[in-house]
């Protein structure tokens, strides 16, 4: 069987992790599903979902790091007008920083519970903000 | 104080039907742009620090039949929230009640000033046809913020916007505020000829058209324009405008905050200029 479902999220800085572990458990226990997998994937092209221990000290490494990496001012070439907006282009590292951290993670469904890793925190990444953002949950198993 | 003169709502979600949406996007050539709530723009303020949106709607009644944003709405995205959101009127100048719509606007709806792009419009500033409602502000003491220079909107002509198409309106109505908004790109160095010459001419920063906000800015404040002409020539006549949704107001921000200048100059960019053009400080 397939369950699927969305949140929507404001995000609160242009670069944002938000938690969302609680949100995908409480819809992917409440499936039905006893075995299987859940996915949570996001919509966007300048957002991310991952897995990571829930630290603030690592949410701030996480967030230097993909700033030293990808910085915010550089001659991108997606710095130029976009006809099929009507505006300039300019969130070039959101979409450099989506690419390195994906779109989605999957956890693990054993006996109707979600079996990650004790340390285990699903984050929803915000790498463009302040956006109305949407996120996507679908539970897959039997 | 922080002031953003120049934002379209096209997308505010309290205002859009699915139908206003179609007619946003078409008016605008906004594309593939949509609708997103009044919390989404009032976070962004408080997290990058803008005090005041000048909210700009679009009467083009009688060339396309329709508005990019009407005077009722923006009046109600006002009342929505008043310590945040500032708005001006619009009117089609070949509407045949154009006058009426105006001093509505005015009186009625408590309006701050009058948006008009001559391109869009299809008519010359210092056309015959546009002294009354020249004379309507003048009565109400409201600016005009014109759109200057190139539009990205369909079925408009640069020819009706250069900046020169305004020197004769400065000089025959000098007690009349006009800000030649987006710098008049591509023609920087004549609105800065304009502001230099002319006291009661106004521009804003609302381009973005090439590069990253840090270069086009750099362009614009340091090479179309010498380093010291904004600062040491026509410091009251400029004003911080992004062209929301078409350039974010953050990232406008943004290129302005990485040009060098003077603190009390910096100040009057942001926000003094702004209330002085809105007749709210002399």
């Amino acid at each position: 069987m397939v369950e699927m479902t969305s949140f929507e999220i404001i995000s609160r800085k242009e670069f944002d992790l938000v938690r969302i572990t609680d949100r995908v458990r409480e819809f992917a226990e409440n499936s039905g599903v006893k075995n299987g997998l859940v996915y949570v994937i996001t919509n966007h092209t300048t957002t991310g979902v991952f897995v990571n221990e829930s630290l603030e000290c690592l949410e701030t490494d996480i967030e230097n790091f993909l700033g030293d990496l990808i910085p915010t001012v550089k001659d991108y070439a997606h710095n130029h007008f976009l006809p099929s907006y009507g505006a300039t282009g300019n969130n070039c590292p959101g979409h450099l920083k989506s690419l390195v951290v994906g779109n989605h993670s999957v956890i693990p469904i054993k006996d109707g519970k979600m079996f990650g890793g004790a340390a285990q925190e699903i984050y929803f990444a915000e790498f463009d903000g302040i956006q109305l953002r949407k996120v996507q949950i679908v539970v897959m198993g039997e | 104080m922080v002031i953003d003169m120049h934002v379209h709502p096209a997308f505010y979600g309290e205002i859009c039907t699915p139908e206003k949406v179609k007619e946003h996007k078409k008016i605008g050539g906004y594309d593939l742009m949509g609708p997103f709530p009044k919390e989404e723009t009032c976070i962004q303020m408080d997290h990058f620090g803008v005090d005041r949106l000048v909210l700009l709607p679009l009467d083009v009644s009688a060339h396309e039949g329709g508005h990019l944003v009407t005077n009722e709405e923006i009046r109600a995205l006002m009342d929505l929230e008043p310590e945040r959101f500032w708005g001006f009127a619009s009117v089609d100048p070949d509407s045949p009640d154009a006058l009426e719509v105006l001093d509505y606007a005015f009186k009625n709806l408590g309006l701050m000033g009058l948006k008009l792009n001559p391109s869009k419009q299809a008519f010359y500033p210092a056309d015959p046809k546009m002294d009354a409602i020249y004379k309507k502000c003048i009565q109400y003491n409201k600016p005009i913020l014109f759109h200057a220079g190139m539009s990205w909107e369909p079925g408009t002509l640069m020819k009706y916007s250069v900046p020169l198409n305004f020197e004769e309106v400065a000089v025959k109505y000098p007690q009349l505020r006009i800000c030649l908004a987006h710098f008049g790109w591509p023609f920087a160095v004549d609105t800065a000829a304009l502001c230099l010459k002319y006291p009661n001419v106004y521009t804003d920063t609302s381009a973005m058209y090439m590069d990253s906000p840090e270069k086009f800015m750099d362009y614009i404040f340091n090479q179309a324009w010498g380093p010291l002409w904004f600062q040491n020539n026509f410091a009251k006549q400029v004003m911080f405008g992004s062209n929301n949704p078409r350039f974010r107001t953050a990232r406008v921000k943004r290129g302005l905050d990485s040009i060098e200048m003077r603190d009390d100059v910096r100040e009057k960019l942001m926000g003094g200029n702004a209330l002085r053009f809105l007749g709210m400080e002399d």
